[in-house]
């Protein structure tokens, strides 16, 4: 897979850009706040019918305008591909692959994938569990479109749940148990499935984050990556049945996927309370590239690899460790100042010769 | 602003559901265009819709009259019941011809998301139904998505009990293929299920499979 070409149109702080990506390595230099995370955030919508970084979709529109354009072109499998996303401050967004219009937004993943590195990844490791969650699911989300399907489900259920949780204050109904009943039970399927591909997955990641984290901190260390369920392991219905009393009482479902833990430790020190700084950002680093390989070898396609601001936070041995693990493939690498001299770029532009007229 | 007439017709027509300003503006021109004779009929098909049409006593089909066609029709095998979320898949069961019972339209699928419980439904009308008229066999066609299959568990659960036969026929399609007019009847289910295994890569849930 290749991206071609990229347009933004209304885009963050973008009224026009546009940039020819290389088939290897392009990079683009801006000083700070001057829109490098946006143009990431604009291909990487692409990919995950979302903002990488978690914003809201009225967030993407240029400030004082109803709309936002992205258009990605690009070949994958030998065919051309093309992408165009429409972000409507209000109403609903428009999705077109190849002039066909998708009923889901979600579907893009299966037309473009990318891997983003960004400063604020720490965070994978020092910030709460629904950091690693939301890595996790993405990557199974790029895996296979059921995995997308199956987290849809979960969230769907899981909102209806905690509404009729709420609607109940407290009272034990004949007609709120027998409909939390249902509830539960297909909480409980999806869930399940859920919860059963998060663990496969991160059994799968074991030994490329070994490696990846040995190769980054310099030495043999014994990174960890586990599964805690909230549930611990009880099959899902049961563990709800446990909580009903307590779900009841507090409106809100207190066992589940969106309650696990994916606890990442070295040696037997848990990485988020633990660890020095410098390991921590080795970790994180070691996560994206973990998944990142095996997205490689699971598709037999490269996703677009993209190195956001990410060297000015890396001491020069990890910078170049970090260029080494790289898999050849498509980058696309975003900086303030300068680059390891082993980068090797194949483009170089400023993000000032990338926008139109006008913009800021 | 338009005159007023014509600002009135305007915002009538933005009422109606899945038509915005730009559309009702549309539609209220196109209006003053056409014959008068033209306008007359529809506005006396509305009328007339509102006067006549009205839901039926035993399913909640619409119907002209006290009872729906179904319902009235005596060929029809009273014993045989199929549950429907609205009354627009009456039409689309009816249309595989395959169905000779009868119907209830149950108004809905339970979505606390938007306030509608079991109660805000039609399902104390059906277990009177299954107990006043001997109905023999249930057949539950709820919407392929969450919260069709959250209706016909619910209403499964309800009914087995009182030994009656149950059978859910919409389960087990991909959730999220929620296609333009999801609504689907025993012999279509089975054709678009294949269909929609051909044509869609996402393939089967693996939840899908208990079903
Ligand atoms: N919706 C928006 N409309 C206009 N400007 C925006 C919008 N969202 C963010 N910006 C601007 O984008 C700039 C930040 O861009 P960013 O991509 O984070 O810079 P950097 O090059 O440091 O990564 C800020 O100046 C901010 O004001
Ligand atoms: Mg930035
Ligand atoms: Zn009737």
């Amino acid at each position: 897979m290749r991206l071609g070409s990229i347009e933004l149109t209304n885009f963050r702080n973008y009224e026009t850009l546009s940039l020819d990506l290389a088939p290897t390595t392009t990079v683009v230099i801006g000083d700070n706040g001057t829109g490098k995370t946006n143009l990431v955030e604009g291909i990487a919508w692409l990919a995950l019918g979302a903002s990488f970084r978690g914003a809201s979709d009225e967030a993407m529109v240029r400030v004082g305008q109803d709309k936002a354009f992205i258009r990605g072109e690009g070949v994958r499998q030998d065919r051309a591909l093309q992408v165009e996303v429409e972000l409507s401050r209000v109403g609903r967004n428009r999705v077109l692959v190849n002039r066909q219009r998708l009923q889901r937004v979600a579907d893009l993943g299966d037309a473009l994938q990318v891997t983003v590195f960004a400063p604020d990844d720490l965070k994978l490791v020092k910030g709460g569990p629904a950091n690693r969650r939301i890595l996790i699911d993405r990557a199974l989300g790029s895996l296979a479109a059921r995995n997308r399907a199956t987290q849809q489900e979960v969230d769907r259920v899981l909102r209806q749940r905690n509404t009729l949780l709420k609607q109940a204050h407290g009272r034990r109904t004949a007609e709120i148990e027998s409909t939390l009943d249902v509830w539960d039970q297909k909480l409980s399927t999806s869930g399940d499935a859920l919860i059963a591909s998060r663990v496969a997955l991160i059994k799968r990641l074991a030994e490329p984050l070994t490696l990846a984290y040995d190769t980054l901190a310099r030495g043999r260390s014994d990174v960890s990556m586990t599964y805690r369920a909230s549930s611990h392991d009880l099959p899902l219905l049961a563990a709800l049945a446990a909580v009903r009393d307590d779900d009841i009482r507090r409106g809100t479902t207190t066992v589940g996927p969106h309650r696990d833990e994916v606890a990442l430790a070295i040696g037997s020190m848990p990485a988020r309370t633990h660890a020095s700084q410098g390991e921590q950002r080795s970790l994180a680093l070691s996560l994206r590239l973990a998944i990142h390989r095996l997205l490689i070898e699971t598709l037999g396609a490269t996703p677009l690899l993209i190195l956001d601001d990410v060297f000015s936070e890396l001491d020069d041995h990890r910078a170049r460790a970090l260029l080494s693990e790289i898999p050849v493939g498509q980058v696309l690498m975003t900086t303030a100042s300068s680059l390891p001299a082993t980068a090797e770029p194949e483009r170089v532009l400023s993000v000032a010769e990338l926008v139109g007229e006008g913009a800021s | 602003m338009y005159a007023p007439p014509l600002q009135t017709l305007i915002d009538e027509l933005g009422r109606m559901p899945g038509i915005g300003p730009k559309s009702a503006q549309r539609i209220a021109f196109h209006l003053l265009k056409i014959p008068s004779t033209d306008a007359r009929r529809l506005a006396d098909a509305i009328v007339v819709v509102k006067d006549r049409v009205s839901s039926c006593a035993r399913c909640f089909n619409v119907c002209e009259g006290d009872l729906c066609e179904f319902c009235e029709d005596g060929r029809r095998d009273g014993s045989s019941v199929c549950v429907v979320e609205d009354v627009r898949d009456v039409v689309a069961v009816e249309r595989t011809g395959e169905f000779r019972g009868l119907y209830h339209v149950l108004g809905g699928a339970i979505s606390p998301i938007e306030g509608i419980g079991p109660d805000q439904l039609r399902v104390s009308e059906l277990l009177e139904r299954i107990e006043a008229e001997s109905i023999s066999e249930v057949i539950l066609a709820m919407n392929p998505n969450i919260e069709g299959e959250a209706t016909a568990m619910y209403l499964a659960r309800l009914i087995s009990p009182l030994g009656v036969s149950v059978t859910k026929i919409a389960s087990g399609l991909p959730v999220g293929l929620q296609i333009a007019a999801p609504r689907f009847a025993e012999p279509l289910i089975l054709v678009l299920a294949k269909l929609v295994q051909r044509a869609n890569p996402i393939g089967w849930p693996a939840w899908a499979d208990k079903y």
